[in-house]
């Protein structure tokens, strides 16, 4: 044997074992990715992307203001953002003016014609109106927006007054308003937030439905109201717990205050009165007005029957079905509706936040 | 030979676990059922900060919930003084003058422990819902609704977040602890999530009942583990704990191994603990699924399977210097699973929750984390032993009371701009 195959041996040996942990050694003395992992920063905020364009746009107030006096369009730069100031009422989107363009800052009303694409975010201090079928990037508007029929907006939507969508329009991602959104048949949405979410037959007010349609204003007597300020506390530990093994079905006309837990299907019989929370491992059925005045947690797919009412919030793990007359939250007390998808007739009313998180429709 | 085909059953088992848990987490259908809830009637809360001589670290935590985005009006935090000889107590004291939402409970005697300060402090909450920290965690603005979100479900008893080491850069121990953490968050208690299984209340970032834990007894105070007991308990009262992985929340991590053996050294206790206390009961409650079952009984057996590791190894030398016959194929399949994939199951997690995290370089310590490994390998066997010395030898000679063994901070100063100020808290970039 060489006198130095020993000496060999040992420091191949020493290499072939060093090698698998080479990467590491040299990440711990180079501490490339050394840094604590960064934490959620999502607020629950659905106007995020709006604050931060109006806050970006604001240093141009000036220009903006001295473009509507001058009644002309002029083109600026900010943060390496190319952006469009529109003074004038009457502007055509030209495809040679806006190439190139991030942001459409309009003075007043910004109208975009029907069929027109425009890749760019718009902001207008007046209303925002769509053509039949033209797109948008995204669009803040400090009073009404309006989206005509098969119109769409592919990020994130937000007016500051009350949104409209007309039938066939489609609000991809954020969809919010200050005061309301309306939505006609066939409208599509995602992620929507309003004090007032109404889904209508058509532009005509008379079709919205009214709180006095619910049969759960029967509790507008004082009575009645009173009741509901101490049953309507969803976190009293007071409440019985009833927990099922199977299907569970609350009788028609009955009301029961406790927080109902079924491992099966659960069903809430018509005109009856659940005074605590549900929550099914499957679908769950709330038949013709009915009242859930807890939540709603559904491991299936959740049908809400006509002219039932529930407090929220409602989650469901596949599909909501609302029919007409359905009522989710009150002014007063906004909630959640959240699911895979949404399906919901025309005639409802609802108020916080729906969440569709594949697809949200209203029934064509 | 029964024996060890019984050691290699469940190194089988829990590699087949550690597998389903990873690949559920990398390409099953992900469960988040409370994530979007954004409006609500958000019920009124009580936090409680667990703080034991933290005067390093206690203002950040009552800086951090001061301007968390939650109804003021709605949030009462108390912060529970458990016996402190430092400067806990005035640094709390100056914050509840400044702030009317913080009611102080200092606590001067009593039993030892975090489960019976908890215990103490339960009788001030007045709300239903009760968020727990520990004083060295520093939560995001929107963490108290992630937190609470889940409890508009009428069968949650529990909730737990997700933990996230913040002094990851400062030795290789805490850049191994910030891989581990990353693979049982992101995976093994997601996967739970995801399959309807049994997440783990963890005792920090976590939530729960007040009606959920008065009807099944309040916090255990003769536990060394509340979190795990607790868990247990409300898994067989009919409640369930659900984990947000979302609600993410900074903590610091031991950065000397001395005190990191300590820490899991009494975790091993206090799990083992549970286990002997509800090992029958969860496997004869009636209100579980089969796999709920199966999986809870796992989780009460993860650190056992570190001195039935060790035995194992031992029998194999023995097994095979005295030349015994390992049976057929199975044997063999089950031996290999046992040297390899057995051992390596968990580092398969541990680099899947990395990818999740979008980490890049980190991953390369992977092998590295085969050091920590064998650490808690041997700290846990110890732990084990002694709790059966003490279960069996040590009784005759008197019992043995449940020591509190406090986790040693390295923090030495608030991390949050003005901590001790009412301005808002900014995270300084050093850190």
């Amino acid at each position: 044997m060489l006198p130095w195959a020993p000496l060999a041996l040992t420091t191949v040996t020493a290499v072939l074992l060093a090698l698998p942990v080479t990467p590491a050694l040299y990440e711990l003395w180079k501490r490339g990715d050394a840094s604590a992992l960064p934490t959620s920063r999502h607020d629950g905020r659905i106007t995020n992307f709006a604050d931060v364009l109006r806050t970006r746009l604001e240093p141009l107030r000036p220009q903006l203001e001295c473009c509507r006096s001058e009644r002309e369009v002029s083109r600026t730069a900010l943060a390496g953002m190319e952006i469009l100031l529109v003074g004038t009422d009457n502007f055509d989107f030209d495809s040679r003016q806006i190439q190139g363009i991030s942001t459409l800052m309009f003075g007043d009303v910004a109208q975009i014609p029907a069929g027109k694409v425009v890749d760019a975010d718009v902001y207008a201090d007046g209303p925002i109106e769509l053509g039949e079928g033209a797109a948008l990037r995204a669009a803040l508007g400090r009073d009404d927006i309006i989206l005509g029929k098969n119109s769409s907006v592919l990020r994130w939507l937000h007016g500051e007054g009350n949104v409209y969508l007309r039938p066939g329009s489609t609000a991809y991602g954020r969809l919010s308003a200050g005061q309301s959104i309306r939505l006609e048949r066939g409208c599509a949405f995602q992620h929507m937030h309003a004090p007032q979410i109404l889904t209508v037959d058509s532009d005509d007010t008379r079709a919205l439905p009214t709180s006095d349609a619910h049969v759960c204003q029967a509790q507008k007597d004082s009575e009645e109201k009173a009741e509901r300020l101490v049953t309507g506390d969803m976190f009293t530990s007071s409440r019985p717990r009833l927990r099922v093994e199977g299907d569970f079905v609350l009788p028609a006309g009955e009301t029961l205050n406790a927080n109902v837990i079924a491992t099966g299907e659960l069903h809430i019989g018509r005109g009856a009165r659940l005074l605590g929370s549900a929550k099914s491992y499957r679908d769950t059925v709330i038949d013709e007005d009915a009242c859930v005045h807890g939540s709603i947690v559904c491991g299936g797919t959740l049908w809400l029957g006509p002219r039932t009412f529930a407090l929220g919030p409602v989650m469901a793990e596949f599909d909501v079905l609302i029919a007409r007359g359905a009522r989710v939250g009150e002014p007063d007390a906004p909630t959640t509706i959240s699911s895979s998808g949404a399906n919901i007739s025309a005639g409802c009313q609802l108020h916080g936040t729906v969440w569709a998180r594949v697809r949200g429709s209203v029934e064509a | 030979m029964d024996l060890f085909g019984t050691i290699l059953f469940l190194i089988c088992i829990y590699t087949f676990r550690h597998y389903f848990f990873t690949f559920n987490r990398l390409f099953g259908k992900q469960r988040h059922p409370y994530v979007d809830l954004e409006s609500a009637s958000w019920p009124e809360i009580t936090v409680l900060i667990a703080a034991h001589n933290e005067e390093a670290v206690v203002a950040d935590i009552m800086k951090a919930l001061i301007e968390a985005d939650y109804p003021k009006e709605k949030m009462t935090i108390i912060p529970v003084n458990d016996r402190s000889t430092d400067g806990t107590r005035e640094i709390i004291d100056a914050f509840a003058e400044q702030h009317p939402s913080i009611e102080p409970f200092h606590r001067v005697g009593g039993k030892a422990g975090k489960a019976a300060a908890l215990k103490d402090a339960m009788t001030l909450v007045k709300t239903e819902v009760v968020l727990i920290f520990d004083a060295d965690y520093i939560p995001g603005k929107a963490l108290l609704r992630q937190l609470v979100a889940p409890f508009f479900d009428p069968e949650i008893g529990a909730v737990m977040g997700r933990v996230v080491p913040l002094n990851v850069g400062k030795k290789c121990l805490t850049r191994l602890l910030d891989l581990e953490r990353s693979g049982g968050y992101q995976v093994d208690q997601q996967a739970r999530m995801n399959l309807h299984l049994v997440p783990q209340y963890g005792g920090t970032v976590a939530g729960v009942r007040k009606s959920a834990l008065q009807e099944i007894g309040g916090w255990n105070e003769n536990a060394l583990a509340e979190d795990t007991d607790l868990t247990y308990r409300l898994l067989i009262a009919g409640w369930k704990t659900a984990y947000e992985n979302r609600a993410e929340c900074y903590e610091e991590v031991p950065e000397r191994w001395p005190v990191r053996v300590r820490q899991i050294t009494r975790w091993a206790k206090g799990h083992n603990q549970a286990m002997a206390s509800y090992i029958g009961r969860t496997a004869r409650c009636s209100g579980l699924g089969w796999f709920e079952r199966i999986d809870g009984l796992l989780l009460l057996g993860v650190y056992l399977m570190g001195p039935v590791l060790l035995l194992g190894w031992l029998l194999a030398v023995v097994l095979f210097y005295t030349g015994a016959q390992i049976g057929g194929g199975l044997t063999v399949l089950a031996l290999g699973a046992f040297t390899t994939l057995g051992n390596f199951a968990a580092f398969f997690e541990i680099a899947a929750a990395a990818r999740l995290d979008g980490s890049r370089e980190r991953i390369r310590l992977l092998p590295l984390t085969l050091f920590g490994f064998t650490v808690s390998l041997i700290s846990v066997s110890q732990a084990a032993w002694q709790q059966a010395y003490e279960g069996t030898v040590g009784n005759f000679f008197g019992n043995h009371e449940l020591v509190w063994d406090k986790t040693e901070r390295s923090r030495t100063a608030p991390v949050l701009d003005d901590a001790l100020s009412p301005s808002a808290p900014v995270l300084r970039e050093s850190v």
